[in-house]
C-alpha cells in the first residue's frame, strides 16, 4: 500500500510502486480531470502539482511522490491563485477542445504562484512544454496576464 | 664465414621454434580443487555468485538491449572490427553449459575459452585475473543456476591480423597480471576491499583509463578518462580540477549507489548502466569501500575540458520556471527547443523540476564544451532504476534534426555550465552513427 495525499485527502492505494501517478489518479482514485497525452513528458496534458510544483504525472512513479501533497485540476480552484486562473480562462474563453487545458491550468497557476507578474518570455519558458493542438496559445498568454492582475 | 651463417640460422630456428611453442602450445588448466573445497554449496553459493556477478557487471556486456540476460550478442565496435559478446548462459550448445570449473576460471583469469582458444580483451579478463578463484567459481554457480538460453551470438568480424586469436598470447604476456589482487598491508581493510571491487570486479579502468598503442590500459594514466563508442568516460582520478578530487564522499556514495548526487547530476550512457545493473545492488559498506579506494588513486591531470562550473551566473539568475529575463529575451532555436521539450522536467535553475534525477547543475555532461555525452543523452535518452521507481528521459534522436540538436546542445552548455561551445550538426550526425 502506498500513502498519498491527493487534494487534501489522505489516501492509501494498493498499486505497484512503479505505476505512474497519472494511472493512480485516473484509474484507481477516479480523478479523470488529468489527461493522458503522450506518455513521455512531452505534451503537458498530465500536469499536476506536488507541493505546488508542476510535474508530469505520466512519467512519475507513484512511489516517488513521498509525502508531497498532490493537487489536481479538480481542486486547483480551491486555491486563491488557481481560482483566478480558472476565472480568467472562462472570461477569455481560452478553451477550444479542452483536452490539454487541465494541464495548462496546472502549469499556469504554478507559474503565478512563483512569479506573480510574468513577462511574455517568462510565460513561454514555463508554458512551452504544454502543447495545445487547437493552438490556443495567444489566449493562454492573455489569460495568464489577466489572472496576474486579478 | 660459413660457420657464422650456420650459427645465425640455428639461432633463428631455435627462436622460431620457441615462439611457435609459445603461440601454439595447448593451454593448461588451473587446479581449482582447493577453492572448490573452500566454498559453500547450494543456494548460499548461488547467492554469493549473484552478488559477485553484479559487482563484476557481467550482464551489461553479455546482454543485448531487450535481449535475454547473459545470452550474449552485444556488439563492440573497435578500430579493428566488431566483436560480439558470447552467450554465457548454461546452454550446452550455444552457451557455456559444458564448461568445467577449471575452464571457467581459466577464461576469467587468462582469457582462454574451453577449446583453448584465446579470447579478446574486450572481455575484461585483465581485470578479472585479479579475482580470487573462489569468487570466480561462485559466479559460475550463479550463471549455471539461471535458465539456459539457446542463442548463437553473431560471429566476430575482425580484420587481419587481429582475427588470429593466438596473437593475444603476446598481449597477455605483457598486460595480464598473474594471481588474485593481494591486500596492501599498510592500508585499511575497507580500502583493500574497495581496491578489490574496483580493480578485480567492477573493472572501472576498462572505460576510465586511456589505452596505449597495444590497446591495453595505460598504467601510467590510471583513471585519467577516455573516449569509447562515442561517449566520454570522465577522469575519475583524484585530480581536483579534472577528476573527482573535489567530490565529497557523500556525493560519490550517492552517485554510485543511487544514480544521482546533489550538485553532480546523474550518470547516463554506460555509467548509467553500470549503476543500474551493478553498483546500486552493492551493499552500502562495499560502496563506501569503493569510494575510500577511488579517492586515493593518484591525480591525473587530463586535457579534458569537462570542468564543472558549480554556480554559473546563468543558473543563479534563473528560477525553476524561467531563465533570467535578459536570457529569455535573447531567444534562439536552442532556447525554444529547451523550453518546449526539456524544461518541464529539468527546470531552469539546475535543480530538476520533475525529479532530482533531472537536476543538471554540476553535471560534467553539461559542462563539457565538446558536448560529447550531452549529444548522446539527447539522442538516446537515459534510464535509472531507483528505490522509488524508474526514472527515464526519452530519446530524441527521431524527434529533432541535427541542426536542432546541435543548437539545443550549445544552449544547454551555455545555460547550465556557462560554457561557450560550438557543437555542429555534423557532430550530431557523427554521434548518431556511434
Amino acid at each position: 500500500m502506498i500513502a498519498l495525499n491527493v487534494n487534501g485527502e489522505d489516501r492509501s492505494v494498493d498499486v505497484p510502486e512503479d505505476m505512474p501517478l497519472l494511472w493512480v489518479l485516473r484509474d484507481v482514485i477516479g480523478l479523470t480531470g488529468t489527461k493522458f497525452g503522450c506518455g513521455i513528458a512531452q505534451c503537458g496534458a498530465c500536469t499536476v502539482q506536488l507541493d505546488g510544483q508542476p510535474v508530469r504525472s505520466c512519467v512519475l512513479p507513484v512511489a516517488s511522490v513521498g509525502t508531497r501533497r498532490v493537487t489536481t485540476v479538480e481542486a486547483i480552484g480551491a486555491t486563491a491563485g488557481g481560482k483566478k486562473v480558472q476565472q480568467a480562462w472562462l472570461d477569455l474563453e481560452v478553451i477550444q477542445c479542452g483536452y490539454c487545458q487541465s494541464g495548462q491550468i496546472m502549469s499556469a497557476s504554478a507559474l503565478l504562484e512563483r512569479n506573480p507578474d510574468p513577462s511574455d518570455s517568462d510565460i513561454d519558458a514555463a508554458m512551452s512544454g504544454n502543447i495545445c493542438r487547437c493552438g490556443t496559445y495567444t489566449r493562454i498568454r492573455a489569460a495568464i496576464k489577466q489572472a496576474a492582475k486579478a | 664465414m660459413k660457420r657464422l651463417g650456420l650459427i645465425i640460422l640455428a639461432a633463428a630456428v631455435v627462436i622460431a621454434a620457441a615462439v611457435a611453442v609459445f603461440l601454439f602450445k595447448p593451454a593448461s588448466l588451473p587446479d581449482v580443487s582447493v577453492a572448490q573445497a573452500a566454498l559453500p554449496t547450494g543456494q548460499a553459493l548461488i547467492d554469493r555468485g549473484e552478488y559477485l556477478a553484479r559487482a563484476a557487471d557481467c550482464v551489461a556486456c553479455h546482454t543485448t538491449s531487450g535481449g535475454k540476460p547473459y545470452a550474449g550478442g552485444l556488439a563492440f565496435k573497435l578500430p579493428f572490427g566488431t566483436l560480439y559478446a558470447p552467450n554465457i548462459t548454461s546452454d550446452k550448445e550455444t552457451g557455456i553449459g559444458d564448461w568445467s570449473d577449471a575452464e571457467f576460471v581459466r577464461a576469467l583469469h587468462q582469457g582462454i575459452d574451453r577449446q583453448g582458444h584465446n579470447l579478446y580483451p574486450a572481455f575484461p579478463y585483465a581485470a578479472y585475473a585479479r579475482m580470487t578463484t573462489e569468487d570466480a567459481l561462485a559466479i559460475k554457480a550463479y550463471l549455471f543456476s539461471l535458465p539456459a538460453v539457446h542463442a548463437d551470438a553473431p560471429k566476430n568480424d575482425l580484420i587481419f591480423p587481429f582475427n588470429q586469436r593466438y596473437i593475444m598470447r603476446f598481449w597477455n604476456l605483457l598486460f595480464v597480471p598473474g594471481g588474485a589482487l593481494q591486500p596492501t598491508a599498510s592500508e585499511s581493510a575497507e580500502w583493500n576491499r574497495g581496491a578489490y571491487l574496483v580493480e578485480a570486479m567492477a573493472h572501472c579502468g576498462e572505460c576510465h583509463t586511456p589505452r596505449n598503442v597495444f590497446y591495453a590500459l595505460d598504467s601510467g594514466k590510471t583513471f585519467a578518462g577516455a573516449e569509447l563508442q562515442g561517449w566520454k568516460a570522465y577522469n575519475i582520478s583524484s585530480d581536483k580540477r579534472t577528476g573527482i578530487g573535489n567530490w565529497t564522499d557523500e556525493q560519490l556514495f550517492d552517485y554510485l549507489s543511487k544514480g544521482h548526487a546533489e550538485g553532480r547530476g546523474s550518470p547516463t550512457g554506460s555509467m548509467g548502466e553500470a549503476v543500474d545493473y551493478s553498483l546500486r545492488h552493492l551493499t552500502p559498506e562495499d560502496i563506501k569501500a569503493i569510494v575510500a579506494y577511488v579517492k586515493t588513486v593518484p591525480p591525473q591531470v587530463s586535457s579534458d575540458q569537462a570542468i564543472v562550473e558549480a554556480e554559473p551566473a546563468t543558473l543563479k539568475a534563473s528560477i525553476a520556471y524561467a531563465p533570467s529575463g535578459d536570457a529569455a529575451a535573447q531567444g534562439g532555436l536552442g532556447l525554444k527547443l529547451f523550453q518546449g521539450a526539456c524544461a518541464s522536467c529539468h527546470g531552469w535553475n539546475g535543480e530538476g523540476l520533475q525529479t532530482p534525477y533531472a537536476a543538471l547543475r554540476g553535471s560534467r555532461t553539461v559542462n563539457d564544451p565538446d558536448g560529447t555525452n550531452l549529444i548522446q543523452v539527447i539522442l538516446k535518452g537515459a534510464h535509472m532504476t531507483t528505490a522509488t521507481g524508474a526514472q527515464a528521459m526519452p530519446a530524441f534522436a527521431n524527434a529533432y534534426s541535427n541542426v536542432e540538436i546541435a543548437a539545443l546542445g550549445n544552449y544547454v552548455l551555455a545555460h547550465f555550465g556557462g560554457r561557450q561551445s560550438a557543437i555542429t550538426p555534423a557532430d550530431v550526425a557523427k554521434a548518431r552513427t556511434q
